[in-house]
């Protein structure tokens, strides 16, 4: 019953016994090629509704034997085999068509899947074409639109307006009958020219730049040649140095003068170009210098990053210093005073040489705390001089400044805000220290420029200019007026203190030749014992008796009569005059409180003194002074009336001649001498 | 220097020449501490006479009289109303007038000074009528006896001198150093002070402070005051007196010395009493450079005045 292997797959029927089934098997080809049924055939030829037909009524019919084989089988009867068995081929029959019902129906399935499928598979073939065709009709679109939205670069260009454009370009590029027309053209037209114009402009620009280069080269060259010039300057310079010398022209000094200058601080800036200014101007004399050491001057304005470094190892030493500091407060106190005065290390010194070749050398200190200038002074003399007894204040540095301006002691310090700074580290007042330091005269401050208000501090008081040249000229004529003077004393001293008073030739008409009284003693006076002489009240009462003044004593005498003067010299000598005291030891002891006569002597030599002042500049006023103070006590003493009661002759017989003995209501005596005719008169 | 009191004016002189005045300020005046009204020198020398009529102040110093306005004066303004010189001899030297004094009867004004003369000097015409001339050195002070009209001179020739003023003759010499009781030679024989009144006349200066009798020129009283006084003055039952010591005698006719006033400056020259001021009665000026003066109170308080040197 089964079929070759060989044939085709197709539905094999398997028969045991069926009728209606021969049929299909008959059907069999002869051609041995065609060993398969085609049911293929078969199945377009016969109608599905008929074999649905078929197919029902086989069921039905199958059904129905199957019921028929059911009650037969009940009702359990032998003849029933017979027609079991009958039944039994007939649904074999009805089996087997129904197998063939069902083959037609797969293959009509089979069929019409394949139908469908190639169906299908067209459409699916259109689809995609026509997705495909929309795919590329999108993208032509977008295309499109991309070539529309198109900007081209030229449109970002500038371009010269079109009337510009016309009237610059050349013919051949603007082609203005073709261009005027077509916009298109006109714009490539522009274009061109645009090209062309910025061509030209490239070009001129590498022009430029290579001239550019050019002019670089030459200016390096040029400023080779110009470094290499200086030190060949330097070289003539130092050459011309000995030139400088042998010409008294010493540029260079003073170059370096002014860099050193450059370190002081500022009064004493101001003080070194007022002064040199004025040395230039007016006074050849005198000679400006700057002593001290710039490298301390550079070290103190050192910025604080220096000692930041070194805090710690410095907290350590300070911490070991102080351990053992410690127990002393006096000499840490004694510290802050000294870091308080502290002087500036640069120093000025300015050396005024007078006619007689005695130099007085100034040196100008700046305490950098207290904002004050100083000054020590010391004075050389042309020859060596002995000192005389009296005249040991008269040139020692302590004291020949004094009150150089009225009033001008050199004791406080001008800067009233300095008393708040002693009050911190106990200092009284800057005289104690003055030996030291030097004096802090007003005028000090005045030539460096600062200038204290009085009785009110400022916080700040700086250096002017303005103020050190309006004094300048002023004190550098008292200064050396000064010394001439204190010189002048100084001779003079040392004369008197050999009992001659010198009388110069100029001034010998102011005295009678003949002069009998004679200076027997000059000497210096402590201000205490003078304060304690009786006959000096006046003077001290009247202000005219300080401590800052210079004291004197000179005994006159002629015989049994003494006269003894006490003398204050105003260290403003000779402008300020000496006042004289006097005290008459003859015949009981008179003085100006109980002698009318006694105090006009003192007029005489303290009022009368512009007639004493001499040849200018009035330095021989002292000596001519107690000239003419033997001159009035030989007058005094001559002119006594004669006491007839007493018995013998006149003790100073009359030798002078005299208008009148006595004149007025208190009987004065005359005093005045006139020349040439030589006779005392009354004033 | 003389003072010359007006009713709450005190005017002083000084050695240069200017009459300074003060103001008194009651109760307690101290005219170094008033401001001086007229401080511009009057003088170009030192004044050594002051007197003053109703209206006008005159001063005299170194030869010539001038002549000031009150009204001026207490106006401030300073300028003076005349100055005369006397008809002076010698031409060397001009003379000093040592020496003013009124005479009101016949509105005339005696000087007397440096040429050792007294003239008279009639006020309303400024002409000098009389010269009296004797004296044989400088005169000193004047005095006038109202009654006879006959004025005193005394002078540093030791004499008092006194001469009529009708006439111009010297009627009287009076040698004062002759005289035993009162002259003092260690002193010198200068008259520097006179003071009269009726028949009774005091000098003094080198010979001692005496009171004379005119009349029988005998010396009466000698006053026993050592230094030699500059000026004297007859008050009410009192002889006042000062010189070279620094006080003010009230002295007594009988010779006491009543007291002795302290004063501030150390030699005075002259006293002036001042009628009208109940409590102010004296003021003396010392012959100072500046103008230094006092005024002291009857019953002896003192009031300084310090001494000012120039």
């Amino acid at each position: 019953m089964s079929s070759d292997s060989s044939k085709k797959r197709k539905p094999k029927v398997i028969r045991t016994d069926g009728a209606p089934q021969e049929s299909k098997r008959s059907r069999a080809d002869p051609d041995q090629d065609v060993k398969y049924y085609s049911e293929e055939v078969e199945v377009e030829l016969r109608d599905p509704s008929k074999d649905y037909e078929l197919y029902k009524q086989t069921c039905q019919e199958l059904q129905r034997l199957m019921a028929e084989i059911q009650d037969l089988k009940s009702k359990g009867s032998r003849d029933s085999a017979v027609a079991i068995e009958e039944r039994r081929i007939q649904s074999c029959m009805h089996f087997m068509t129904l197998k063939k019902l069902n083959r037609l129906a797969h293959i009509r399935l089979k069929k019409g899947r394949d139908q469908t499928h190639e169906a299908k598979q067209k459409v699916d073939a259109y689809h995609l074409q026509l997705q495909n065709l929309l795919y590329e009709v999108m993208h032509l679109q977008k295309e499109i639109t991309k070539c529309l939205e198109f900007k081209s670069k030229h449109e970002e260009i500038d371009l010269v307006s079109v009337d510009e454009f016309y009237k610059e370009a050349p013919p051949e590029i603007s082609k203005p009958d073709i261009t005027l027309n077509e916009p298109h053209q006109q714009t490539l037209a522009r274009l061109d020219w645009e090209l062309e114009q910025r061509k030209r402009l490239a070009e001129k620009y590498k022009e430029c730049l290579a001239n550019k280069e050019k002019i670089l080269k030459e200016i390096e060259v040029k400023k080779e040649y110009l470094s290499s010039l200086q030190p060949r300057l330097n070289s003539i310079m130092q050459a011309s140095l000995p030139v400088q010398e042998y010409l008294f022209m010493p540029f260079d000094q003073a170059h370096k003068q002014y860099e050193t200058a450059r370190h002081l601080p500022p009064p004493l800036y101001v003080l070194f170009v007022q002064a040199n200014a004025y040395g230039q101007a007016c006074d050849k004399k005198l000679a400006v210098a700057i002593e001290g050491s710039v490298e301390e001057a550079k070290a103190l304005y050192k910025p604080p990053e220096d000692s930041q470094d070194d805090e710690s190892d410095s907290d350590a030493e300070e911490e070991q210093t102080t351990k053992r500091r410690r127990p002393t407060l006096g000499v840490q106190l004694d510290d802050k005073r000294k870091e308080m005065l502290k002087r500036h290390p640069l120093s000025v010194t300015i050396d005024l040489k007078c006619k007689d070749d005695s130099v007085l050398h100034l040196i100008f200190y700046y305490l950098m705390n207290l904002n004050v200038m100083t000054v020590k002074t010391k004075v050389t003399t042309a020859t060596e001089m002995a000192t005389p007894i009296s005249a040991g204040d008269l040139l020692s540095p302590g004291s020949l400044l004094n009150c150089l301006y009225p009033g001008d002691h050199g004791k406080r310090t001008p800067n009233p805000a300095n008393q708040f700074q002693f009050d911190k580290v106990g200092i009284l007042t800057l005289s104690d220290y003055v030996a030291d330091l030097g004096h802090p005269y007003v005028w000090v401050q005045k030539l460096g420029g600062l200038h204290f208000p009085k009785d009110q501090p400022q916080h700040t008081v700086t250096a002017d200019n303005s103020l050190s040249a309006s004094h300048m000229e002023m004190t550098m004529k008292l200064l050396r007026m000064r010394l001439q003077s204190r010189l002048a004393l100084h001779k003079q001293f040392a004369s008197l203190e050999h009992g001659i008073v010198p009388v110069s030739s100029e001034c010998q008409h102011l005295f009678p030749s003949k002069v009998v009284s004679r200076l027997v003693k000059w000497a210096a006076l402590p201000y205490e014992d003078y304060l304690e002489l009786s006959y000096t009240k006046d003077v001290v009462e009247a202000g005219l008796a300080e401590d800052t003044h210079l004291y004197y004593t000179a005994l006159v005498e002629r015989g049994t009569a003494k006269l003894q003067a006490a003398v204050v010299l105003n260290p403003g000598y000779s402008s300020i005059p000496p006042i004289f005291n006097l005290c008459l030891n003859w015949k009981g002891e008179k003085t100006n409180s109980n002698d009318d006569n006694i105090r006009a002597m003192e007029s005489e030599v303290n009022v009368c003194y512009k007639e004493l002042c001499g040849p200018k500049p009035g330095y021989q006023l002292l000596t001519n002074q107690l000239q003419r103070l033997c001159v009035v006590l030989d007058v005094y003493l001559e002119t006594e009336s004669h006491d007839t009661s007493v018995e013998g002759p006149k003790e100073f017989p009359q030798e002078k001649m005299c208008l009148r003995l006595v004149r007025g209501p208190n009987r004065m005596k005359p005093f005045k001498y006139n020349h040439p005719q030589g006779f005392f008169s009354h004033r | 220097m003389p003072t010359w009191v007006v009713p709450r004016m005190h005017c002083t002189q000084s050695c240069h020449g200017a009459p300074i005045m003060h103001q008194i300020q009651l109760p307690c005046p101290s005219p170094s501490t008033d401001a001086a009204l007229l401080p511009s020198a009057a003088h170009d020398g030192p004044v050594y006479a002051m007197v003053s009529t109703e209206r006008q102040l005159l001063s005299s110093g170194k030869g010539e009289l001038r002549a000031w306005n009150w009204s001026d004066i207490v106006k401030k303004g300073c300028k003076e109303a005349w100055s005369r010189r006397p008809p002076y001899r010698s031409s060397l030297e001009v003379p000093e007038i040592n020496s003013l004094q009124l005479n009101p009867k016949d509105n005339s004004i005696l000087l007397a000074g440096g040429d050792c003369a007294v003239h008279a000097m009639d006020l309303e015409s400024g002409t000098f009528t009389h010269e009296f001339r004797g004296h044989s050195d400088y005169v000193h002070c004047l005095a006038l006896r109202d009654q006879s009209q006959e004025c005193l001179s005394g002078s540093e020739d030791g004499t008092v001198r006194m001469w009529d003023l009708r006439t111009g003759a010297q009627v009287q010499l009076i040698e004062v150093h002759k005289y035993e009781e009162c002259s003092r030679p260690q002193h010198g024989k200068w008259i520097r002070c006179l003071a009269t009144d009726c028949d009774w006349m005091v000098c003094g200066g080198g010979p001692a402070l005496t009171l004379w009798h005119l009349r029988s020129v005998t010396p009466t009283t000698v006053f026993p005051l050592p230094h030699c006084q500059q000026h004297v003055m007859f008050y009410q039952d009192l002889i006042l007196s000062a010189g070279h010591s620094p006080a003010i005698n009230h002295l007594q006719i009988s010779g006491e010395v009543r007291a002795q006033i302290p004063c501030t400056p150390r030699s005075v020259h002259s006293l002036c009493i001042n009628e009208r001021s109940p409590e102010h009665k004296v003021g003396g000026a010392p012959p100072a450079r500046g103008a230094g003066s006092d005024v002291t109170q009857r019953e002896g308080l003192r009031v300084g005045a310090g001494l000012g040197l120039e």
